[in-house]
């Protein structure tokens, strides 16, 4: 009967529409602002106001002024930042992966979440009193007679940008990497160890190859996240220092949102070539399976 | 050996920790005294309305992303494409926050629409998304879907199914993604203050005072609360993550036994 050959279709339909309803809102939540975003990069700007158009008068606002040299800095200061962040969080990943308790190693990690949420631009606010000419490491020196005179160098500085991002953004990039060092089959290692390799060659050969995926995905965040940074910049770099985040917001507060938009879309291009050598490069069939059990 | 490992980590852990502390000496010793400085808080009209645009905020995001986590995660199960489905909810932890601010803000632009809580609360879930849906995964993993397979051979319809028998066992995921998003929605400032349009809260009225006029006793006072308050919320964390562990050990005892 026809009846009975309906339902099982309907059925199907509604479950498709249960479970597919939420991922297509949760999709366009997250692609349609961005899609936006790139639309209105091309779009030029009337006055206080904008029009839509095909024009790339934003890209060559962007490019053709001293947001130029902002890029590159920008460009230089994350991969540098991620670089130091990567040989931080790498080995202390390693060692809770491989040398502390394994009852103790849930209670690590949680310390490390545990500055990460607390907001980065009030800790970055902290920064100021520990590293100012009368804060605390200058008066600790000054009190015990290493220096004559305060450190200039510790705040607005190259140091102190470097200080903050590495704070803000290293204590989570320490979850991914643990996670692909911990999903490593240990028989890989003892095969390495039993064919004769030393540790050391074990380590270059067998385990830092296969946590790629996870220390890929460290560095994309934290090169990300500094790439576009603009609260530290703000804080801790002083008068005139800006990263990427900054020529954004310095766009918005002139109200050219076309500008914004264009410097905004480049940054997040940046993002997705490195997202997609991500996924092209690496089977991330182990580092998911971590996260989502044996599937 | 073992030694040199925890000097390691605990040199790491010891800067990372560094700067919850200054803020918390300062609200003591800046300014009229310690007192004056929080009392300064409950007389600032806007900032008591931030604190209740912050509290609406944080619940909002704390019910709505574990909801929209626990239906990803379920697609997820019942699709596969792992790959693509959480390429897509982990995509906004790879947008710079200032670029995922404006992009929202650019969607009312265009719209027509006031920035508003609504903006607000929608680039908060956005953030936490990744978090609570990685958080629930993980719980979800250790769910064993047998029980699932068991229910049906039984008669139970997949939604009684989930009700009775999976929702109880993975109810503290969902739990721990609610407080995870709260945690991140009160401690987000740079996506929020992009598309804050008239509102505040407290993280946006803490930067906007930050640069016109610099960071007062008041503030540090107000920094102090909000380390406090995360860190409660931490703790609470922590207890639950205790909590599922124990069950997990007890669980596993009586499948030896």
């Amino acid at each position: 009967m026809p009846r009975q050959a309906a339902r099982p279709v309907i059925t199907r339909l509604l479950q498709r529409g249960l479970y597919g309803a939420p991922l297509a809102a949760v999709a366009a939540l997250v692609v349609g602002p961005l899609a936006v975003m790139v639309m209105v990069s091309f779009w030029t700007r009337t006055g206080f106001s904008m029009t839509p158009d095909f024009s790339l008068a934003a890209y060559s606002t962007f490019l053709g002024s001293t947001r130029l040299d902002i890029l590159f800095r920008s460009l230089w200061v994350a991969a540098s930042a991620t670089l130091i962040m990567l040989l931080i969080a790498y080995p202390a990943a390693f060692l809770i992966a491989r040398r502390v308790r394994t009852d103790a190693v849930r209670t690590v990690l949680f310390l490390f979440a545990v500055p990460f949420l607390v907001n980065y631009v009030v800790r970055t606010f902290a920064w100021t009193e520990i590293l100012g000419r009368s804060g605390w490491v200058n008066t600790m020196l000054l009190n015990l007679g290493v220096i004559g005179a305060p450190l200039d160098w510790l705040l607005y500085s190259q140091f102190s940008v470097y200080l903050g991002l590495i704070t803000a953004y290293m204590p989570f990039m320490v979850f991914p990497i643990w996670l692909s060092l911990s999903a490593i089959d240990p028989r890989l290692e003892q095969a390495s160890w039993m064919l004769g390799e030393t540790p050391r060659q074990t380590f270059w050969r067998i385990t830092l190859p296969l946590s790629l995926p996870g220390v890929f995905a460290a560095a994309l965040f934290g090169f990300v996240g500094a790439f576009g940074e603009f609260a530290i910049s703000t804080v801790l770099g002083g008068t005139g220092y800006q990263l990427l985040g900054n020529s954004v917001i310095s766009a918005l507060n002139v109200i050219n949102y076309p500008l914004a938009a264009a410097i905004s879309t480049f940054s997040v291009g940046v993002m997705g070539v490195l997202l997609l050598i991500w996924f092209r490069v690496f089977d991330l069939r182990l580092f998911l399976g971590k996260i989502m059990g044996r599937t | 050996m073992t030694r040199g490992v925890w000097l390691f980590l605990g040199a790491v852990l010891g800067v990372l920790y560094l700067p919850l502390i200054p803020p918390v000496l300062e609200s003591f010793r800046a300014g009229d005294g310690f007192i004056a400085n929080y009392i300064g808080i409950a007389a600032n009209a806007v900032l008591m309305e931030g604190i209740r645009n912050t509290a609406v905020l944080g619940l909002t995001v704390a019910v709505i992303t574990p909801l929209i986590a626990l239906s990803v995660a379920q697609t997820l199960r019942a699709w596969g494409r792992a790959r693509l489905i959480l390429g897509l909810i982990l995509l906004p932890l790879f947008v710079p926050g200032v670029s995922m601010g404006l992009a929202t803000a650019l969607v009312f632009q265009v719209i027509g629409l006031e920035a508003s809580m609504v903006s607000m609360a929608l680039v908060q879930i956005l953030w936490a998304l990744p978090f609570a849906t990685l958080l629930l995964l993980t719980v979800m993993a250790g769910f064993d879907r047998a029980y699932l397979e068991a229910a049906h051979m039984l008669g139970a319809h997949p939604l009684r199914a989930f009700i009775d028998i999976e929702l109880p066992q993975i109810w503290p995921g969902i739990l721990g993604a609610g407080i995870f998003s709260l945690i991140l929605s009160f401690n987000e400032t740079i996506r929020t203050s992009i598309v804050q349009g008239g509102s505040n809260t407290v993280q946006t009225y803490l930067w906007s005072q930050y640069q016109q006029v610099g960071l007062t006793p008041p503030l540090y006072a107000l920094m102090t609360l909000l380390i406090a308050l995360t860190l409660v919320l931490v703790g609470l964390l922590a207890v639950l993550d205790r909590r599922l562990l124990a069950r997990r050990q007890i669980d596993a005892a009586d499948l030896d036994a």
